[in-house]
């Protein structure tokens, strides 16, 4: 386990210099000035001009590049061009928030999508299962900004229950802050639970049509049981790796929706940091979505391990 | 005053042919006086980006120190220049002014405002290494100190646009105390630093931004009556609009145009179209083919129904330009019109321009829907005549470094505007070497004399007459083609009252109220 462990930690050195160094080219080979954007309206060529040395953007990118890794190793991500704020302090302001809405957004998937798995594959092909895929189709095929423009409409405008858009800090006011979450908590969920549905329900059903579970019920296991502690549990590897690689993308990727409710989360601060072409920014952020994906996979294989002791001991 | 002011606007707005929303309810309750109290929540696109003035390049900061800043000289609903911090100033000589500064007047943080906290201002402008004012005081030689509550201004040339620059940053003055003090914090704090009506109380960075009123406010006449302001930012159009449909804000900065008809049937919400300063249109490049060729720019400008991009595209939230300087300016001359559309004489301009079966050009535009939107329709005007436009959406870094780099051959240009119509033209069409914002690359004898005998002279009734000569020449040169001066709704709820709008855009909420 132990060894696991490590030789994934050896394997991020590569994976970080490969990511920062992609993302750094494809940044500066990107149309586009920093400099340009933030002073848009002036005409002072001799202040940008001053404004860029300081910055060190007038030098080659290959020394641009050592030059941040040269800070990165001495912990110091630097500051944000446009505001001059450290990218650690604007990074670690916006990761609450999508901590929170990730966990939630998790919780609610893993709520509908357990149930209505099971039943699907257990009761398969009748009504039940029916109802279940007809659910995942609709949470796959909606897209995040419809349904969350239809939630605001019918729970924000039509019924106010819930405030519109807005984020107040759980930790701090956790009635009013739940209820700031809960819309994008609910459209992030449910597209993750229309996939997770569908993922555990074929892995059931495969799980349901082995040798094991025929053994079992041969044995006069009741169907509760067998369902239980030999098929749900065969069928768990799959889900995890799918809830591993969406656990990542709702930190980084909710981008969307934090638009929309207007949540002060990584995804947004990252696409308004591509385009004001604030480097330094844009880098810090990514660099810390490649270890949120890292460590989110990491989890997934040690979770991997405890679910089936056959890779635990290889 | 307020009454008078309103009386005109509506006027204004009937005039423009725009149907008078404004505020309905406040006309109605006019005789309902102003009352002391509540939180106003105002929903913009984005979040401020500085507190400090000298440092600020964003339009939404200006929108929040309009409030808790003052600036020397303020802009009346006509454009027109009044008193602000300085009560009267006179002009002895062409290149020096005299400003008498009110007497009174404290900063936030208890220090006076004074001759010397001017001078202080302009020489921070001037020289502060990160100042993104040095332009607009790039004229100003040195100030001086005249006794405790009048400064002398010298020029370095004859400058007849400064006053209106003074309206805004350049001319809002800060705490010296808190400069100095905590100068560095100022961006992200400006406790104690303005003289305005609201001072400021926090910033929670990417939640809210909260002003209060400031009791001590030099002025006794009228508000402040709010107790407090709280800014907040809500990125998307549609959840900012529902937002205030469901009372969740009392203010929006900006209706889109496909939104205003809708919002204007909602009784739950006031709509105030605001002229504003801006142009928007798409620069020429001069430089390169094929629009070095004057009769292709020309054989362009005949081929498009501006009328019919405002029209469809703009859903009439604007009206047709004729140049850079807007309906709303003193300088605007309704006589001249815009260019109006005529296939025959484009077809000849462009066998003119030796191409009598049309050409083939890239139109850079932003990739925002109304831009693709207008793009798509130039397209198709074009095409009637033979001309291929091929559009190329970017996102705006890259269209500001493409126009900057004059990488480009047609490209979009939105510019919000400035009070003095210097601030739409000079920069635009005076030649420049270099990196400037005459992407253009125009460079015409006729008008850099123009432009330069503009700042020279001071009589306003000889600049109009200046500026109407030099639409005309610009209607004939064609750096741009101008297709629009755009209104700003601006949407309230119902319970606020007294709102003034004044063309530059920025909500001014002094004498505003709740019911």
């Amino acid at each position: 386990m132990l060894h696991l462990v490590l030789r994934r930690l050896a394997a991020t050195v590569p994976v970080l210099l490969l990511v920062t160094a992609g993302v750094f080219a494809l940044l500066h080979l990107t149309p586009g000035d920093p400099i340009d954007a933030m002073m848009a309206e002036s005409v002072d060529a001799a202040a940008k001009a001053a404004l860029r040395t300081e910055l060190g953007l007038d030098q080659p990118l290959p020394v641009q590049y050592a030059a941040w890794m040269g800070r990165l190793l001495r912990g110091d991500l630097g500051h944000s061009i446009r505001n001059g704020e450290p990218v650690v302090e604007s990074v670690s302001r916006r990761l609450g928030p999508s901590l929170q809405l990730a966990a939630l957004a998790m919780a609610i998937s893993l709520l509908i999508a357990f149930p209505v798995g099971i039943v699907s594959a257990v009761r398969r092909n009748t009504a039940v299962d029916r109802a279940g895929t007809t659910f995942s189709l609709f949470g796959i095929c909606m897209p995040n900004f419809l349904l969350a423009l239809l939630l605001i409409f019918v729970f924000g405008v039509t019924l106010r229950w819930l405030p519109i858009s807005g984020y107040v800090d759980p930790v701090e006011e956790p009635w009013d802050g739940l209820r700031s979450l809960a819309l994008p908590a609910v459209t992030l969920g449910l597209a993750l639970a229309a996939v997770v549905t569908r993922t555990l329900r074929s892995s059931m059903l495969e799980a349901l049509g082995e040798d094991y579970v025929r053994t079992a019920r041969a044995k006069g296991l009741a169907e509760g049981r067998v369902v239980r502690g030999h098929v749900l549990r065969n069928a768990l590897i799959p889900v995890v790796t799918v809830l591993g690689l969406q656990l990542g993308t709702l930190i980084g990727g909710a981008v969307i929706t934090e638009y929309v409710f207007a949540l002060p989360g990584v995804g947004r601060l990252v696409v308004d940091a591509v385009f004001a072409r604030d480097y330094p920014l844009v880098q810090g952020v990514v660099l810390l979505i490649a270890l949120g994906f890292i460590a989110s996979n990491l989890v997934v294989d040690l979770l991997y391990g405890l679910i089936d002791p056959r890779i635990r001991h290889r | 005053m307020t009454v008078s002011r309103r009386a005109f606007l509506k006027t204004s707005a009937i005039a423009a042919g725009v149907p008078w929303l404004g505020l309905g309810p406040g006309a109605a309750a006019a005789a309902d006086p102003p009352k002391k109290g509540g939180t106003l929540r105002v929903g913009f696109y984005i979040e401020a980006a500085t507190m400090d003035p000298h440092l600020s390049g964003s339009k939404i900061d200006r929108q929040v120190y309009h409030n808790i800043y003052e600036p020397l000289v303020t802009l009346d609903a006509k454009l027109g220049i009044k008193p602000g911090l300085a009560e009267s100033w006179t002009q002895p000589d062409p290149k020096t002014l005299v400003f008498k500064l009110r007497r009174g007047v404290k900063f936030h943080d208890g220090t006076d405002f004074n001759a010397e906290a001017a001078k202080f201002n302009f020489e921070r402008m001037k020289n502060e290494p990160k100042s993104v004012r040095k332009g607009e005081v790039a004229n100003i030689d040195t100030v001086e100190v005249v006794d405790s509550h009048t400064i002398k201004v010298n020029l370095k040339k004859p400058d007849a646009a400064l006053l209106a620059t003074l309206t805004d940053r350049a001319g809002m003055m800060v705490s010296p105390k808190v400069v100095q003090e905590r100068g560095a914090e100022l961006q992200r704090n400006a406790k104690g630093a303005g003289t305005g009506p609201f001072e400021f109380v926090e910033w929670v960075r990417d939640s809210h931004l909260v002003i209060k009123r400031n009791e001590a406010y030099w002025n006794k006449q009228g508000g402040p009556y709010l107790d407090r302001v709280r800014y907040r930012p809500i990125p998307d159009d549609v959840v900012k609009l529902q937002s205030l449909q469901s009372g969740e804000i009392d203010v929006m900065d900006y209706v889109q145009p496909r939104d205003v008809a809708a919002v204007k049937a909602d009784k739950n919400v006031v709509v105030l179209d605001v002229p504003s300063l801006a142009d928007f249109a798409y620069q020429l490049n001069h430089t390169r083919p094929p629009f070095n060729n004057k009769a292709l720019r020309q054989a362009v400008a005949y081929a498009l129904d501006i009328e019919q991009i405002v029209k469809g595209v703009w859903l009439n939230v604007g009206v047709p330009a004729n140049g850079p300087i807007p309906p709303t300016s003193w300088a605007y001359d309704k006589s001249i019109p815009f260019i109006k559309r005529d296939l025959a004489k484009a077809k000849a301009k462009l066998a003119e321009g030796g191409q009598p079966g049309g050409f083939a050009f890239t139109l850079t535009t932003n990739n925002i829907p109304i831009n693709v939107q207008e793009a798509e329709v130039i397209q198709a005007q074009l095409r009637e005549v033979g001309i291929t436009a091929k559009v190329n959406l970017v996102d705006s870094a890259t269209l500001i470094s493409s126009g900057n780099a004059k990488n480009f051959e047609m490209i979009s240009y939105q510019w919000s505007g400035r009070p003095d119509p210097d601030g739409n033209t000079y920069q635009f069409f005076r030649t420049t070497p270099g990196t400037s914002l005459n992407w253009s690359g125009l460079s015409n004898p006729q008008i850099d004399a123009l432009l330069d005998k503009t700042r020279e002279v001071s009589s306003q009734a000889e600049r109009r007459k200046l500026y109407s000569e030099l639409t005309k020449l610009l209607q004939d040169e064609l750096p741009m083609i101008f297709i629009v001066h755009p209104i700003e709704p601006k949407a309230f709820s119902p319970r606020v009252q007294g709102y003034d709008p004044i063309p530059d855009g920025m909500m001014r909420f002094k004498d505003v109220w709740m019911r």
